[in-house]
């Protein structure tokens, strides 16, 4: 067996171990704690860009832990798949890649952004349980399992929400966030159990072969859709949103914005590869549009008010779920009809999946930003920020970069994502487009008043003495900044080798079945 | 190769863009180049107007506020903010609360 077959564990196993070594290294000292810590993160991204590579040139990945084969044999000669599976398609390698690199990026800023506080040991086990929480739902090829690697992720981002505990806010944010978590995830574990009654199996493939709608499916697909739809911070279940990203320190914000994703990716799973056609009605994809141009209009309202910096940015975070939720909610809508599909629905997949690329990138790079800020001057209240670009030319730079991105403007890859998403959702009803560019042009405003605030303007006496931050944070910061710059002087690249496949695998249904199952069972 | 993205309704070219800004940058750095260059560096003529008044040292003392920034804009959506802000109560029940309420009415269009 090749080593590269086993790509899909090593990218669990990796950050589980880089967690369970980090109290051991901490033992001798900050400095063996600090190159564990940057060391096991940059395997974990090196990894999940290995799984990426093998997967675009092997197709679909099935990992079966623990056996050869996925399947037990019953002396009936009935095999069924009951082993814990990884599957990983084109979609599910993205998705660890764009997760690779957040948590990549994260890690890098919070080597110098943390190391003025304690319990750090506790701080990289957390934020490498969070990290495998993450992968472990993109990579997963089972329901269950999907629920445990979310609750690792759940209980890993409440302690780290509420990591700085002698803050009553991040505790009270910690709370309010442990308890839509909880929620949740009994919402996703009830679906799960409904359809291992109905059905005897929890492998994805093996549901999706024989699933058929009845009333227990439609309320297993209500509870996961809604229970997903408020991780990734929907509206109007995406309260807990400027609670987590605002309290949060940096690093770690900057890894929750992957981890929604990764809420977002079972969310596309269940409705594409589990469930797709078999939907019949158009009721869920709808739903999907509408709470995504709901996202989009509340998110982006509520940050163009917003004077705490984290907290603005976590409102267009909810405000860019939004234009995820749209393209990929129209996808859904053609997903039945073969000539609509091919008119408009794979452009707004591609769309959708484009700018769930950029906004990980561009956002996790605004969150860093606002922790630099924070680093140097100790406040996130806009109102008592200005003139830092002539003593923070760096985070400046950068800023500006993820502001212009964030906000669509050309040529920066944000516009590319959503030009493909006004355009081909405008052929669904011209209303789409027209709420997503307001949305656009609001964004645009909300973050020309961080930057003239907070970047220009005349200068604060209390911040004569601010200077650039340490080298390690720009370096976090500069790792998104070269992927978005990537992903804008190369759109045609991206889209053919990185989000078309992803688009094609997540319609594949079929496929992504017969990877796994085969003949049948 | 000049690589272009089709849209299926239109399209999408970064390169021209790149030389768009390009090319408007230099006519910017152009007519910024017009300008006088032989004033009296640290003269009255350096300093920055601040309608005929002394410019105060402390950048707090006339810088415009973040919370301010829009305030035509909020003001005229007044009714619209105030209805938005009462939803966002910060309290843990309503949360939960909402996310039962959108259930509920997923459950029941997807079911009936």
């Amino acid at each position: 067996m090749n080593w590269s077959e086993h790509l899909p564990a090593l990218t669990l196993a990796i950050p589980l171990l880089g967690a369970f070594g980090a109290p051991v290294a901490g033992i001798f000292g900050r400095l063996v704690r600090n190159v564990w810590f940057l060391l096991f993160s940059a395997l974990t991204a090196i990894s999940t860009l290995l799984l990426w590579q093998y997967v675009s040139a092997q197709g679909i990945a099935i990992y079966v832990l623990g056996g050869e084969s996925w399947s037990l044999a019953l002396p009936s000669g009935m095999s069924l798949p009951i082993r814990i599976i990884l599957q990983v398609d084109a979609f599910s390698a993205l998705m660890a890649l764009i997760g690779g690199i957040a948590m990549f990026a994260g890690a890098i800023f919070s080597l110098r952004f943390m190391e003025r506080f304690s319990g750090l040991d506790k701080f990289v086990t957390l934020f490498f349980l969070l990290t495998v929480g993450m992968l472990g739902m993109e990579l997963t090829g089972d329901l269950f399992n999907f629920f445990v690697f979310l609750e690792i992720a759940s209980i890993a981002s409440i302690g780290l929400v509420a990591f700085w505990r002698d803050k009553p806010e991040a505790v009270e944010a910690g709370f309010k966030y442990m308890l839509v978590s909880i929620v949740g995830a009994m919402m996703v574990l009830i679906a799960v159990g409904i359809l291992y009654g109905r059905y005897d199996v929890i492998n994805f493939a093996a549901v999706a072969q024989n699933l058929h709608m009845g009333l227990a499916e439609k309320v297993a697909l209500s509870f996961v859709v809604i229970a997903l739809a408020m991780k990734s911070g929907a509206v109007p279940m995406h309260m807990w949103t400027p609670d987590a990203y605002g309290e949060a320190p940096a690093g770690v914000t900057c890894l929750l914005v992957a981890v929604s994703q990764a809420s977002l990716y079972g969310l596309f799973r269940v409705c594409f590869s589990l469930y797709g056609a078999t939907m019949g009605s158009g009721v869920v994809a709808w739903t999907i549009i509408i709470l995504g141009m709901l996202s989009m209009f509340v998110g982006v309202t509520m940050a163009v008010i917003q004077k705490d910096i984290k907290r603005l940015m976590a409102y267009h975070s909810v405000s860019q779920i939004g234009y995820m939720f749209l393209g990929l909610g129209v996808g859904l809508l053609a997903i039945a009809d073969p000539r609509a599909l091919g008119e408009y629905g794979m452009t707004a997949m591609q769309g959708g999946i484009y700018h769930l690329f950029n906004y990980s990138m561009y956002k996790g790079l605004l969150f860093l930003t606002a922790g630099a800020l924070y680093y140097r001057t100790g406040t996130r209240n806009l109102n008592e920020m200005g003139g830092l670009a002539r003593s923070m030319p760096r985070t400046t730079i950068m800023f500006v970069i993820a502001a212009a991105a964030i906000a669509g403007l050309p040529p920066f890859n944000g516009f590319v994502s959503k030009l493909l998403i006004y355009e081909s959702t405008f052929a669904v009803h011209p209303i789409l487009p027209v709420v997503a560019m307001v949305t656009s042009v609001l964004t645009l405003a909300s973050f020309v008043k961080v930057f003239q605030t907070a970047f220009l303007g005349p200068a604060r006496e209390r911040f004569r003495q601010v200077r650039e931050v340490p080298p390690t944070m720009v370096a976090g910061m500069a790792v998104l900044a070269v992927v978005v710059l990537g992903l804008t002087l190369f759109p045609t690249w991206s889209l053919a080798n990185m989000i078309n496949p992803a688009a094609e695998a997540l319609v594949d249904k079929a496929g992504y079945i017969k990877a796994v199952m085969g003949g049948g069972f | 190769m000049w690589p272009t993205i089709y849209s299926g309704f239109g399209f999408w070219d970064v390169y021209s863009w790149i030389a768009f800004f390009i090319i408007l940058n230099a006519l910017a750095l152009f007519f910024r180049g017009q300008g006088r260059g032989d004033y009296k560096k640290g003269t009255e003529q350096d300093e920055i107007f601040y309608g005929g008044n002394e410019v105060p040292e402390d950048g707090d003392d006339f810088a415009v506020p973040a919370s301010s920034a829009y305030w035509g804009f909020t003001e005229a959506l007044k009714g619209f903010y105030t209805k938005l802000l009462d939803l966002h109560t910060g309290l843990a029940t309503d949360y939960v609360g909402y996310m039962f309420l959108t259930a509920a009415v997923l459950m029941a269009l997807i079911v009936l």
